[in-house]
């Protein structure tokens, strides 16, 4: 027994020796910093000012983000965030994931980047949407154009990363950048009025049926249509088994009276939110920062029930403490909506309740229309992100 | 597009193409983190033009190269970003049959 | 010089039947009798934007 403690009392020996060293070694810098006395972080009302807005009553205040690196090179503070220091902080917490929307929190990550995933997901993340409308025959009320325009904003069920964009195909409509849908509805006379919704535009996997306008008559067997399919869409594997639909079958989009006919086929073709927002893959997509409600001074009793019942959303709770007072406490601050009720009705309540916004904690809200799942959306938006580096790496070289 | 002076490589102004505020602003996050750099700031010189000019000005540096490093820092960032948000996705997916599951 | 070929048909205005007519035709609906008559929409594909 005695021998292993003086084993272990050896390795100790031999640690502090080696402390020592390291120390001596001209780590003085790293010594001094260590001190107590000598500040490596900010003071704590700066380092508020720096990662906290205070929404005040009348307006935020120190809304912008402290990016430069020698911001507080009079301090001697460091305020650079290097690759590996972004790498340890930055954090992902999903809350909530269904088929059309997900909303999870990102901590550790500037409003710069997160405004820039948010604008490439509204704006330049592609999908498919139909853009050409032959019209064959529509004796309907609803005139033609607005019908095209009704066609083009119904969201489709495709997977956009399958495709291509037309323009790389030059002038050629082919399988692989072009869905075409067809419509042919008819109410016959006597009948009553029928509806037109989306589940009645029928997918046409082997291409056009309509005959070109230039039509050969002895060019061959088949007449040419407006596209050129080499091979049925069917064949591919990814269609075989989940054909290609809108997202909503409900969509309303026209009316028809006895004797009133639409018939019309639709090509569907790649494109981004930026050219026309029915290209956009979100309903929408927005972020906010966390809210952060602190109590400055002890609100009890009758202020603390008045305190909870001024609140909207439920954000203040009262809890018990002793000789039967109560007490009011943060109980969801991240339910607030900033509404500052509760430091309306003069200076008093403005001392009491401090509101305030985490400056690098988003939470993320994306809402899909239904042509990729939400997740997927996010990540094809880093994904577009990393490409526009790229381009101007490229270009810089 | 650069335009800056032969002589002195570390001021210029870079003008990019088909660009908006979603990358200039995201690249002008990453220069400010790089202590080389003095100055740096983007402005778009017409909203109907689809262009961008970024200023760089470095402690010595040529600018050529600290815009470069800080573009490969946005990737690498961004690569991180997407790292970690499918981890988080999968966990949470995860989590969520493993719920199901006990419920059952 | 052309032939015209085949009568064109138009739709009355009051009852919607189709009159087919020909040229030199009294412009009548055979029908009712309504002195209206519409041109059928065409038969050509029209192209359009869904923008």
């Amino acid at each position: 027994m005695s021998s292993s403690e003086d084993e272990s009392m050896s390795e100790v020996d031999e640690q502090e020796e080696q402390e020592k060293k390291t120390k001596s070694e001209g780590s003085v810098l790293d010594y001094i910093m260590s001190l107590e006395s000598v500040p490596s972080k900010l003071p704590p009302h700066l380092d508020l000012m720096r990662t906290r807005v205070f929404c005040n009553n009348d307006a935020p205040d120190h809304t912008e983000t402290i990016q430069y690196s020698g911001a507080y090179a009079a301090l001697g503070v460091d305020n650079s965030i290097r690759l590996d220091k972004f790498c340890r902080n930055f954090k992902v917490q999903v809350n909530r994931l269904t088929e059309d929307d997900i909303e999870f929190d990102m901590m550790g990550i500037d409003p710069a980047l997160a405004n820039a995933f948010r604008r490439i997901l509204i704006a330049e993340v592609p999908t498919m949407a139909i853009e050409r409308v032959y019209i064959a025959n529509n004796t309907s009320v609803i005139q033609d154009e607005v019908l095209s325009h009704r066609l083009g904003l119904i969201p489709i069920k495709a997977d956009p990363r399958l495709f291509e964009y037309p323009e790389n195909a030059g002038n050629d409509k082919n399988e692989k950048n072009t869905i075409v849908f067809k419509l042919h509805v008819q109410c016959e006379k006597g009948h009553p009025r029928i509806t037109v919704k989306s589940n009645e535009l029928k997918w046409l996997p082997d291409g056009s049926e309509l005959p070109a306008e230039d039509v050969k008559p002895n060019s061959g067997s088949k007449p040419r249509t407006f596209t050129s399919f080499s091979c049925s869409q069917d064949s591919l594997p990814e269609f075989s088994t989940n054909p290609i639909a809108p997202k909503n079958l409900d969509i309303i989009l026209a009316k028809l009276g006895p004797g009133q006919e639409i018939e019309l086929e639709t090509h569907a073709v790649k494109g981004i939110g930026k050219t026309h927002a029915k290209w956009s893959p979100v309903a929408t997509a927005w972020y906010r920062m966390l809210p952060e409600v602190v109590l400055l001074k002890e609100v009890k009793d009758e202020l603390a029930e008045e305190l909870k019942n001024k609140c909207p959303v439920g954000v203040f709770d009262i809890e018990d403490i002793e000789k039967g007072r109560r007490r009011a406490t943060v109980a969801n601050p991240r339910a607030c909506t900033l509404c500052r009720e509760c430091i309306r009705g003069g200076k008093e309540w403005e001392d009491r309740v401090s509101l305030r916004r985490v400056k690098d904690h988003f939470i993320f809200n994306v809402e899909s229309t239904g042509s990729l799942p939400p997740e997927v959306l996010f990540t094809e938006a880093v994904k577009i992100l990393e490409e526009k580096c790229e381009r101007v790496i490229t270009e810089l070289s | 597009m650069e335009l800056g002076s032969y002589s002195d490589q570390s001021k210029s102004t870079f003008s990019l193409a088909d660009e908006d505020h979603t990358l200039a602003n995201a690249v002008r996050f990453t220069l400010n983190q790089d202590p080389r750099v003095t100055f740096c700031g983007y402005s778009i010189p017409h909203p109907s033009d689809n262009r961008v000019n970024i200023r760089v000005q470095t402690t010595g540096d040529p600018a050529r190269e600290v815009l470069k490093d800080a573009c490969q820092d946005l990737m690498l960032m961004c690569q991180h970003v997407r790292s970690t948000f499918d981890k988080s996705v999968n966990d949470f997916k995860m989590s969520k049959t493993v719920k199901d599951m006990d419920i059952k | 010089m052309d032939p015209q070929p085949e009568p064109v048909s138009y739709i009355c205005g009051d009852c919607g039947m189709e009159n087919s007519l020909k040229p030199g035709d009294v412009i009548q609906c055979r029908e009712c009798g309504y002195r209206i008559l519409y041109k059928k929409r065409t038969r050509r594909i029209v192209q359009y934007e869904a923008r």
